[in-house]
């Protein structure tokens, strides 16, 4: 089956700032988490893809579209959480909807009104004076309340409070459990991640540093923790982003057997890496 | 799918159009002086169409520029809607005024001079003009662009009167009084078919060549 959104070489340059020759794709039925520290390009992808942002090489297809030749159709099928969910301030957030509405031709306007009353977003409140979280959570009404076959949500945890966090991100794994939908999910809170993401896409100063299933991540990194003194040549060789401290070194391996081998006996332990280490210590060797 | 991005930015206006209330005390006063009623009507469909025609500039405000382009309507749509909402409230603005022309009791203006076929295509050519040449700024520069325009604006009219004031030859006064002698001569000649063809041909053109424009700067515009 062809993936719902394929990036191939997809590049943009800025001043000050390149997106290069990113790749990646995300098939039908999954959660891709969009990981990198603030300013790597995670935004810069999401805006691509809603077409509000031009590649300047490479391809990017969405349900095997073009985004800014088929705008519309593509847009029809994708529901998005901006990173800071802007509607009109001075309009009650059931007129909102009622301006967002018309434009889908999957609008279910019952689902809508489910969401609403379970995210317990007030309705007839002014956008404007509703808190950040709660115009996150009426942002993430609005984008699952047309049946999207693509959820592209931009930071949507920041600002909401624990319980709810949890709370969508079961939610989103319901939502893909049908094979026909995607979420892609830009976030910098990599424990959220680790719970709900099938793929994982790491993005660092524009580029790519890898894009692969949560398995195939989890099994490949692991964190290599140590007396300083063992480190020599060869065991930092295979070592990504190696920190040396007074009485400590670590560093991130993808060569967890060879590691271990090298390091047999000595004072030191290669144990599993979380998404936070995958990200600091494979960003750090960039 | 235009009848949809239509009814947004009439609902989005809607409380912003309030701000023509003043004007329309003032239309309200203006009724009483006469030969103030022509000028008055087309004042107020200029200043219609323009407040609507900032439209996109009170999206930039509001930062809902980039939501509004997630969905899924194309920007051309969008540029569309914004020029007819423009019309739509320039026509809106005349209708009242000819409506206080014919209902305010202190009210000296006839309002049937007010629907008189050339002074509506007079309305219809000034407001056109205005649209045409705010909407491409409002739409690529939003906010900051309208103002700028407006201000550059300013600063012409005070430059020219500075000019002439300091060439000595004729006060800068003049300048704005051919302005209105040109508006009264273009209104006399409205009378005539061959006028009204080049002028409807004019005002067809720049509208065209400024939605062109518009569509082309929506659609390279990066959010």
């Amino acid at each position: 089956m062809n993936p719902i959104l394929e990036l191939r070489g997809v590049s943009k340059h800025y001043p000050g700032f390149s997106l290069r020759e990113v790749s990646f794709s995300l098939p039908r039925g999954h959660v891709c988490g969009l990981i990198g520290p603030n300013g790597a390009g995670k935004t810069t992808i999401v805006k691509m893809i809603l077409g509000l942002v031009r590649p300047e090489g490479g391809a990017l297809r969405v349900c095997g579209d073009d985004p800014v030749t088929a705008e519309r159709a593509v847009k029809d099928r994708i529901g998005f959480v901006h990173e800071v969910p802007a509607y009109y301030d001075h309009l009650r957030v059931g007129a909102i909807a009622s301006i967002v509405r018309p434009f889908y031709s999957r609008w279910d306007q019952p689902l809508f009104e489910a969401l609403v009353r379970e995210f317990e977003v007030p309705t007839g409140k002014w956008f404007g004076s509703l808190s950040r979280g709660t115009r996150t959570k009426a942002a993430l009404a609005l984008a699952l309340a047309h049946h999207a076959d693509l959820l592209v949500l931009d930071e949507p945890t920041a600002g909401l409070d624990p319980v709810f966090r949890r709370s969508l991100l079961e939610r989103l794994a319901a939502y893909v459990a049908d094979g026909q939908a995607s979420v892609l999910f830009s976030t910098h809170i990599t424990s959220d991640l680790e719970r709900t993401a099938d793929y994982l896409t790491f993005i660092r100063d524009g580029r790519l540093v890898f894009s692969a299933t949560r398995e195939e991540v989890f099994d490949r990194w692991f964190v290599v923790r140590g007396d300083p003194r063992v480190l020599d040549d060869s065991i930092r060789q295979s070592l990504a982003g190696v920190e040396v401290g007074p009485h400590a070194f670590t560093g991130l391996t993808s060569d967890a057997a060879g590691v271990r081998r090298q390091l047999a006996g000595r004072e030191a332990v290669v144990e599993a890496a979380t998404l936070e280490d995958i990200m600091y210590y494979a960003g750090r060797s960039c | 799918m235009l009848r949809n991005a239509l009814r947004k930015d009439l609902l989005l206006n809607a409380r912003h159009l309030w701000g023509i209330l003043p004007w329309f005390l003032w239309v309200a006063y203006a009724m009483s002086e006469p030969d103030a009623g022509r000028i008055t009507a087309v004042g107020a469909a200029f200043i219609g169409a323009l407040m609507a025609a900032t439209i996109a500039a009170r999206e930039d405000k509001l930062r809902t520029t980039a939501t509004l382009a997630s969905l899924p309507v194309s920007r051309r749509t969008l540029v569309e809607a914004r020029y007819l909402v423009a019309y739509i409230v320039g026509a809106a603005t005349y209708l009242v005024v000819v409506v206080m022309a014919a209902a305010l009791p202190w009210s000296v203006q006839r309002a049937a001079e007010l629907v008189e076929a050339r002074t509506l295509l007079l309305t219809l050519t000034l407001a056109s003009m205005a649209i045409a040449l705010l909407m491409p700024v409002v739409i690529r520069y939003g906010l900051l662009g309208v103002m700028v325009f407006l201000g550059a604006f300013q600063l012409l009219g005070v430059g020219v009167m500075v000019a002439f004031e300091f060439l000595g030859s004729r006060s800068g006064v003049g300048v704005f009084s051919a302005i209105e002698r040109g508006i009264v001569a273009l209104h006399r000649g409205l009378g005539q078919p061959v006028v009204i063809l080049e002028t409807a041909a004019v005002v067809a053109l720049a509208t065209w060549l400024s939605f062109r424009l518009s569509v082309f700067l929506a659609w390279r515009r990066e959010l």
